[in-house]
């Protein structure tokens, strides 16, 4: 990882850590394993919990294995139920969803107006590597705009989205996948070009209660606070959208 | 051959030439298809969704009665028809094809604020429509694939001609224009969400 990448994440991670440490105590604070994505939103939402926000991949891993978390939220379904059906988590369900952009610094330098300019000129692509979520979305677009080829064209393969965010924001690559929500933070970094809704994967958020946690009952509660019209317009403030249609 | 068993013969032709090809060909397909095959498929599908919801709220505002709302209906249905055609051809070829609840279309207020309103934006959407499965018929890799899309291009052009006429003058092209998924996605994106 380079010097400057490893600076702005230990800067998002202690203003994260800040924001958590600064929150109002409270009984017993839940551990939230959460995708990097929701970091802002989640952060603001409630200062009061534990965070362990990174790729949905590695936080599965890491809640098989044993790890201490009282909540799991993912940014793909595939995550949350393949843990729901090993008895890991209770059943999860949808509480938010997202969109894929195109994200390109703000000098431009490689003059990228489309997605298709991504296949028309020599670009330096990054993007999340194919097991983390927004990974398998960006293999999604492409696969569906027909442009599969620039895959070619890729530099680097991200563990996670704030990756991705923070290797195009420092100029270090040309263009990068994320999520819409992550392009708001370093909206004074970088230009977001837009990516047709016919061409947009399925990005459903689940979350649920890590079967083995002490602290159930509040966890449900968390989760129930989430659901509700408070959290949905906290997650819409932070440019996340809403619960789709289908899995209402 | 009496009227009625023509009719039923006629009937499981068109399905034929609907379906068919793509309800058992996937592995056959699948090892010829070409990314802008799987794009052109994604497009229609989702323009197909779109035009069947413009159907049904022109013909939900009554301002179109008679043949006029027959002309409607038929396009929905055609949309419906298509829609799965392409979704069918996408599961074929190991692709996961959208659905309508994936959309939120966002017609412009004053859409249906009219009948040649209604009418100027259903064209708005058909001729991109037209000119992307003329592209796709042209260029597919796969024969099945090329019959449908010319099959398509052609039910489009028929509810371009009927649209016109209801409202907008009749101005058939000699040549209408092919053009590819970008530029076909670039005129109609605002409505899709």
């Amino acid at each position: 990882m380079s010097r400057p990448l490893a600076l702005l994440i230990a800067l998002v991670t202690a203003s994260s850590l800040a924001s958590t440490a600064s929150a109002q105590p409270q009984q017993r604070s839940l551990t939230i394993y959460a995708a990097a994505s929701l970091t802002e939103a989640f952060s603001s939402y409630d200062k009061a919990q534990r965070y362990n926000f990174a790729g949905s991949n590695a936080l599965e891993t890491q809640i098989r294995n044993g790890a201490p978390a009282d909540v799991f939220a993912s940014a793909a379904p595939l995550n949350t139920q393949r843990l729901y059906r090993a008895g890991i988590v209770d059943k999860p369900v949808t509480f938010t969803s997202n969109r894929l952009v195109l994200i390109v610094p703000r000098s431009n330098p490689a003059d990228l107006h489309s997605v298709y300019d991504l296949r028309r000129k020599p670009v330096k692509l990054v993007v999340a590597g194919s097991a983390v979520p927004v990974g398998g979305y960006t293999r999604t677009v492409l696969r569906k705009m027909g442009l599969t080829s620039v895959l070619s064209k890729v530099v680097s393969q991200e563990s996670d989205v704030k990756a991705v965010t923070g290797k195009v924001a420092l100029g270090q690559a040309d263009a990068g996948f994320v999520y819409g929500t992550d392009a708001r933070p370093v909206s004074s970094q970088v230009s977001v070009i837009r990516i047709p809704a016919w061409a947009q994967p399925r990005v459903r958020y689940e979350i649920a209660v890590v079967s083995r946690s002490s602290n159930k009952a509040a966890a449900r509660a968390w989760i129930k606070r989430l659901l509700s019209p408070i959290g949905q317009k906290a997650l819409r403030r932070a440019g996340f959208l809403p619960i789709p249609r289908a899995s209402r | 051959m009496d009227r009625k068993r023509f009719l039923v013969s006629s009937a499981g032709l068109s399905a034929t030439v609907l379906y068919g090809p793509f309800v058992g060909a996937g592995s056959a397909a699948r090892a010829a298809v070409t990314d802008d095959d799987l794009a052109f498929a994604n497009f229609g599908v989702s323009a197909e969704f779109l035009l069947k919801d413009f159907y049904a709220k022109a013909l939900a505002t009554k301002r179109f009665g008679g043949l006029h709302a027959n002309v409607l209906r038929q396009g929905r249905r055609a949309a419906n028809n298509h829609a799965a055609a392409l979704s069918n051809l996408l599961t074929g070829a190991g692709d996961t094809p959208p659905l309508e609840e994936d959309f939120e279309f966002a017609w412009p207020r004053r859409t249906f604020a009219s009948a040649p309103q209604a009418v100027k934006t259903g064209l708005t959407v058909l001729r991109p429509l037209l000119g992307a499965y003329q592209s796709a018929a042209a260029t597919s890799s796969v024969v099945d694939y090329r019959v449908l899309y010319a099959s398509l291009g052609a039910s489009i052009g028929q509810q371009i001609g009927a649209l016109s006429a209801l409202w907008a003058p009749v101005g058939a092209k000699s040549f209408p224009v092919a053009t590819d998924v970008e530029t076909a996605s670039a005129a109609i994106e605002a409505y899709l969400g």
